[in-house]
């Protein structure tokens, strides 16, 4: 069964970006339309791509093969398990959300839209890739845009009026960082390749040739290693984190959206589809470590977000220390913690999409984000004190939001293995509530400002929508997780079976989970 | 038999002389030379493309060989010059002294290089090489009121004496053990006997004469005040043509004679491809010329180019010839965007580069993707040329040289990534617009189209090279890594 949805989602953005190359840049109308029809596109591929997901199937589906090099090995093969359908849809909102936001850019505007569309499409290529090569390739190509992006449309981190770090450092950072981590597991992949002897780059293919073929475990360790190190980078995973708020916080607010919304989540994807998925003795040996230093993550980041003043900071290193719980989910090789890791990856994204969105809009109509001179904007901006306040909930895991959900599985699924770390998870919970009770507070709350009497609220239904959107999926996933759970667990227990399969033959006594998540096995 | 050999080389020879002529009958006009150079191309892209398979030999007691190894090369060639020409055009108010004898050393230049690619004998390859630097030393000092350019001219003369000095040293020594200069008589003699230290000091010498070519780490001296005073189309011209000419010879030698003493040669290989990746890449962050930049940068794209070599395996020579055109167009597209920006923007400081994407957009795009195409950056070409090096790398084993390779990508893109900051974040001096001529910008396109083609369908290009160098009798039966089947 073949259907052209996959590439839709694809080549949508990209023939966007490129309609709107050959737009004349005076024609602003033409140009957003284009890039909101696309994205649009995209968006509804993604959600059939998840409605038709045959969880009884399971496996890769909707496959596309084209042979690109034969001689390497190296074909153009897009396919979605249960895992990457739903990033896909992570992808597809907050890439619609995030073009709708991207009305409020005025300079450059072409520009703007041809390498936002090629982020979103690079993203989309990341996911949809089950050959290494165009992983890979996607994966780059993702990156690059994020310079012209924050450098030109982005904004300088001032603190009490002085530059405390400015764009161009900050995009250069991140670019950099994000490059280094890429050939880092770049030199993983290609010793993989050679090592494994397959001579092929297709996922599947070399999947099947290392399960007959087993690598040395010195070998799988050091590829792992690589792997870990390389995508922990853009995960972000303590101790390579220090880019990623900073480049959030120096982001226009649409990029900071994809930015903290998905691309942060290549890094794990990458961790469980790459080397959790082709390398069980390096996953053995070097999960432990990952999950030591998730709590680092989870404590450090939130601790760092209490004691700033610029909102994108708080929210920037509240990502990190989010990513934190990922990785824990990550970490514990049971498929109910990996359910929630992914669970987690979504609703981390549309919560952190929502909380960017409602920044930027603050920061266009009073042109600040320090929190000491913000205050009493619920007055002004009723709608989007509402979104602000709802992204708080969600963000410190109240019940009804998918984010409950996504922590609950992660602490169920991680207590038996790493009951501490659990324990300090929920110490992390505690500090979001804080830092993010306090930003509300802050942002919203108190008496009306004088100065900030001029500020208009979030009035055009297009921005509106893009917020309901958000809200509203969190909410629905929230209370009702029982079919994303379904989809992201039939690939989650075949990950964490490969994984585990070898050096424990007998099945480890499952961990019997509370009853209304527990996800029934077809 | 023998003319349809060298009919490419003849139509050029003779083109020497058309342009000489015209430039002392001043027919036709100054600034039509340019025509009538590039009708001299079309005319030997034109043989070269109706050289029959069949007529593929050799020729000369042996001494030239036609292949499709050499006839890939050769249009490679033609292709260069033809930007080369169209640059010298943009540049050609600036070249004071007479312009028909600025194309006839262009000509001779490109003579020397069609020669390299066909070679099979020492004494050729010296030839060519010779006609190659020579015409490149006189082209260097073109600007004769200008210091800088004749400092430039003076140095490259001095250190590429040496360098064919060492070159000349080393084949002497060749014929000594083997009492042939002839590849293939080479060739038996090493796999048929025990190599004396003569012989083998013989090839060193060889190998680091060629080393000066290639600007490869120790012998790179000459680069940067050469690439920084020399006029920008010239520099063009060494750093593709030169240094393509100069790998080719390398192939050839290596591959073509000594494979089988592999052993002597991959680590030396190796070690020098690593030291000149990282000096070529750390020198570049600290420049604020970008034509000395750029020198530096092409030392780091030699280390790559040897890093493949030292693979030894037929991967390698293919990454070779796939990342030689990738670099090709990459290169060229930057200094197409240089010489037409800097009579605008006065001069090659890295400043004058400031605000370039609000005085012209298309220049300062086409700069945006030649410079992500030589950091390696998908989709674009560079991107695909490092990998299958880096591939080749792997899969001979050397993996500490394969992780230089790929962290010299994280730093080539930050000096590359600083000028992009100058030209999109920075503010510009002077705010006018800068206008590109319709020759110039139909060439930037066709270059960056290129970038895009080869940097996403990169197997047309592959299968070209693989079945290139198929045929050639030193490829399989003594390759050590050969690939399954």
């Amino acid at each position: 069964m073949s259907s052209p949805l996959l590439a839709i989602i694809l080549l949508s953005p990209l023939v966007g970006a490129l309609i709107i190359s050959a737009l004349p840049p005076q024609n602003l109308l033409g140009i957003r339309r284009i890039a909101v029809s696309s994205s649009a596109l995209c968006l509804v591929c993604a959600l059939g791509v998840i409605l038709s997901y045959d969880t009884v199937k399971a496996g890769y589906q909707q496959q596309i093969y084209l042979p690109w090099i034969p001689s390497l090995g190296i074909g153009f093969h897009l396919g979605v398990d249960g895992i990457s359908s739903v990033l896909v849809l992570l992808h597809g909102l907050c890439a619609f959300s995030g073009v709708l936001i991207s009305y409020a850019i005025t300079q450059q505007v072409k520009e703007y839209f041809i390498f936002y569309l090629t982020l979103i499409a690079g993203v989309f290529g990341v996911f949809l890739s089950i050959d290494v090569f165009f992983f890979y390739f996607f994966y780059e190509m993702a990156v690059i845009p994020m310079y012209p992006l924050i450098g030109i449309w982005g904004s300088d981190v001032k603190e009490e009026g002085v530059v405390r770090f400015s764009k161009e450092y900050a995009t250069m950072k991140l670019t950099i960082y994000l490059t280094l981590g890429a050939v880092i597991a770049l030199i993983g992949l290609l010793w993989l390749y050679v090592s494994s002897g397959s001579h092929t780059f297709d996922l599947i293919q070399m999947q099947q040739h290392l399960d007959n073929h087993p690598l040395a475990v010195s070998v799988q360790r050091s590829i792992f290693l690589l792997l870990l190190i390389g995508f922990g980078f853009i995960a972000p995973m303590w101790p390579f984190h220090s880019w990623s708020p900073i480049g959030h916080a120096a982001a226009p607010s649409a990029v900071s959206m994809l930015h903290a919304g998905v691309l942060m989540k290549l890094g794990s994807y990458a961790i469980i589809r790459l080397a959790i998925g082709l390398l069980p003795e390096g996953a053995k040996f070097w999960l432990p470590w990952v999950a030591g230093l998730c709590v680092m993550n989870i404590l450090y980041g939130g601790l760092v977000a209490m004691a700033q003043k610029d909102l994108k900071l708080v929210i920037g290193y509240s990502s990190s220390s989010h990513m934190g719980y990922v990785l824990l989910g990550t970490a514990c090789l049971t498929s109910l913690a990996l359910d929630g890791a992914v669970l987690l990856m979504f609703a981390h994204g549309l919560m952190t999409a929502l909380a960017f969105a409602m920044i930027g809009h603050i920061y266009d109509q009073t042109h600040t984000r320090y929190l000491p001179d913000l205050g009493g904007l619920a007055h002004q901006v009723p709608f989007i004190a509402t979104c602000g306040v709802i992204a708080a909930m969600a963000s410190s895991g109240l019940p009804g939001f998918a984010n409950f959900v996504a922590e609950t599985l992660v602490f169920v699924g991680a207590w038996d293995s790493h009951p501490v770390a659990v324990a300090c998870g929920v110490v992390g919970l505690v500090i979001t509530a804080v830092y993010m009770l306090r930003l509300v507070r802050g942002t919203f709350f108190g008496p009306a400002l004088r100065s900030f009497a001029s500020v208009r609220d979030a009035s055009s239904p297009f921005s509106r929508l893009s917020y309901a959107l958000l809200i509203g999926v969190l909410l629905f996933i929230g209370c009702w997780p029982r079919p994303i759970l379904k989809i992201i667990d039939v690939s989650a227990q075949s990950i964490v079976a490969r994984a585990l399969r070898q050096h424990q033959p007998e099945p480890e006594p499952e961990t019997i989970p509370v009853e209304w998540v527990k996800v029934p096995n077809p | 038999m023998t003319w349809k050999l060298i009919g490419v080389e003849f139509v050029v020879s003779v083109w020497t002389i058309v342009t000489l002529g015209a430039d002392i009958l001043n027919l036709p006009r100054r600034n039509r030379l340019w025509l009538l150079a590039l009708a001299g191309l079309s005319l030997a892209a034109i043989v070269l493309a109706l050289q029959p398979p069949e007529s593929l030999g050799e020729s000369f007691q042996d001494m030239f060989v036609v292949d499709g190894f050499g006839r890939y090369f050769k249009g490679l060639f033609l292709v260069i010059a033809a930007v080369v020409i169209v640059m010298t055009r943009e540049f050609e108010d600036r070249l004071s002294a007479p312009l028909g004898a600025f194309y006839m050393l262009l000509f001779t230049a490109l003579l020397g290089m069609l020669i390299v690619a066909s070679v099979n004998d020492l004494l050729l390859l010296f030839v060519g090489l010779e006609l190659i630097t020579f015409s490149l030393y006189i082209m260097t000092a073109y600007l004769k009121t200008d210091p800088r350019s004749v400092e430039a001219g003076m140095k490259y003369l001095i250190i590429g004496s040496i360098a064919s000095g060492f070159l000349i040293y080393g084949v002497a020594l060749l014929y000594g053990f083997s009492g042939s200069t002839h590849f293939p008589s080479l060739h038996k003699a090493i796999v048929s006997g025990v190599i004396p230290l003569s012989a083998q000091a013989g090839f060193f010498f060889v190998l680091a004469g060629l080393g000066f070519k290639i600007a490869a780490v120790p012998f790179h001296l000459w680069v940067p005040d050469v690439y920084e005073g020399a006029p920008t189309p010239v520099v063009a011209f060494l750093s593709v043509g030169s240094k393509m000419a100069g790998i080719i010879a390398l192939v050839r030698i290596l591959y073509g004679v000594f494979l089988p003493l592999h052993g002597l040669w991959m680590d030396t290989l190796a070690i020098l491809s690593a030291a000149t990746m990282l000096y070529g890449n750390l020198a570049a962050i600290v420049q604020t010329n970008i034509k000395r930049l750029l020198g530096y940068s092409s030392i780091g794209h030699a280390g790559y180019l040897l890093m493949a070599l030292s693979s030894g395996s037929s991967l390698g020579v293919s990454a070779v010839g796939y990342y030689l055109l990738a670099y090709l167009v990459s290169n060229l597209t930057v200094f197409l965007v240089i010489v037409a920006a800097s009579k605008t923007i006065g001069g090659d400081h890295l400043e004058a580069y400031n605000g370039l994407s609000k005085r012209s957009p298309a220049l300062a795009g086409a700069l945006f993707l030649g410079l992500l195409s030589l950091a390696g950056v998908p989709p674009l070409a560079g991107f695909s040329g490092k990998l299958l090096i880096l591939l080749a790398g792997a899969q001979a084993g050397q993996l500490w040289l394969v992780t230089i390779g790929a962290l010299n990508v994280a730093l080539s893109l930050y000096y590359y990534l600083m000028i992009v900051k100058r030209m999109y974040l920075g503010t510009p001096i002077n705010p006018s617009v800068i206008r590109v001529h319709p020759v110039t910008h139909t060439t930037l396109i066709l270059l960056v189209l290129g970038i895009f083609v080869l940097g996403i369908f990169q197997n047309p290009f592959l299968q070209q090279i693989q079945s290139a160098i198929e045929n050639q009798q030193w490829t399989r039966p003594q390759f050590p890594n050969a690939e399954p089947p």
